[in-house]
């Protein structure tokens, strides 16, 4: 357990951006994991295995009390698309919190990550730190091809500015 | 490529580049504490408060021979206790007598939907089919604005999974 505690809970709580939930997601991953013991002793995929189980248990998480209310979330999102997030309208920089350590990298994006709302941090972090197609995604969550590239671009262009502000704060901090 | 796509590629890689390799949030002391405690607490527990799928397979062949043999039971049990001494064919006479209305009334709503067809012009029914439309999107159209209006809140805009 201890071998794979942190990437169990890392998981978590990027997709759900909240380590209360992520630390109850992680005890029922590890609960489970326990029950199939057996199988996952001797597995080489045993991190893959708990990945998996651990990316849905979260999308199930937070899935749970809103499936009522995704007719009305899509008819939403389509007629607000003008007014839900940022849209990329300025110059991007060459780089990014390139100067900062990786720790101090990770304090800033994890940060970032919980300001932004569930239906752009789930795709945003399942491509970029779960290297999952937009295809994978959009059948991982049940939603529209178009929707999920949507939501990564507008999920990126809101996350920009957040990861360029925190990084410049710690620059100033730490001069 | 135009200079938006080209912007959104950038900010794609720079976006790649800053979040790969990122180390592993440290999960929290109590967590390897936490699960241990809940594995003591789920292993006291009787096995019949486990999970039907963490029965014992006897335990879970048998809790299906009785369910299904109950459910026989009682079916049988209520046409037993319906039919009493009357012999098979007066049984089925009985049941028959039961489908003979429920079709009789089938049969005669089927005709009175004909003749209504044959009887009003056909720019009527076109008419109320319009108004039935017009009516469930009004409707549909109601319910949604009633959601947005007062369940949506500014603050949940992206709660939508």
């Amino acid at each position: 357990m201890r071998a794979y505690q942190d990437m169990v809970f890392s998981t978590a709580a990027r997709l759900a951006g909240n380590d209360t939930q992520a630390e109850d997601i992680a005890q029922e991953v590890f609960i489970r994991a326990y029950e199939h013991f057996s199988d996952l002793r001797s597995s080489v995929t045993a991190g893959g295995w708990l990945k998996t189980v651990t990316t849905n248990l979260t999308l199930n998480y937070l899935s749970r009390y809103r499936k009522r209310w995704r007719l009305f979330s899509e008819l939403r999102a389509s007629q607000d698309s003008d007014e839900d997030g940022a849209e990329l309208d300025w110059e991007v920089p060459d780089t990014i919190l390139a100067d900062l350590s990786a720790e101090q990298r990770s304090a800033i994006v994890d940060t970032a990550l919980r300001q932004l709302p569930d239906h752009q941090r789930l795709p945003l972090v399942l491509y970029h730190f779960e290297d999952l197609s937009y295809q994978e995604i959009a059948e991982k969550l049940n939603v529209s091809l178009t929707k999920i590239k949507t939501d990564i671009r507008r999920a990126r262009a809101a996350l920009l500015p957040l990861l360029q502000n925190a990084g410049g704060a710690r620059d100033t901090l730490d001069g | 490529m135009n200079k938006r796509s080209e912007s959104e590629q950038k900010l794609e890689q720079i976006l790649q580049q800053a979040l790969s390799g990122l180390p592993p949030r440290r999960a929290p002391g109590t967590l390897e504490s936490r699960v241990a405690t809940e594995l003591a607490r789920r292993a006291l527990l009787p096995w019949w408060r486990a999970s039907f799928a963490a029965w014992p397979v006897v335990a879970r062949v048998a809790f299906i021979l009785v369910c299904a043999v109950l459910g026989v039971a009682t079916i049988l049990g209520g046409i037993s206790a319906y039919l009493g001494d009357r012999s098979f064919d007066e049984a089925s006479a009985v049941l028959l007598s039961w489908a003979h209305p429920f079709l009789t009334v089938v049969s005669s709503a089927g005709g009175l939907v004909a003749l209504l067809v044959r009887v009003i012009p056909p720019l009527w029914l076109y008419g109320i089919l319009g108004v039935g439309a017009f009516l469930y999107v009004t409707l549909f159209g109601l319910g949604a604005a009633a959601y947005r209006t007062l369940y949506l809140q500014p603050s949940s805009a992206g709660d939508d999974l």
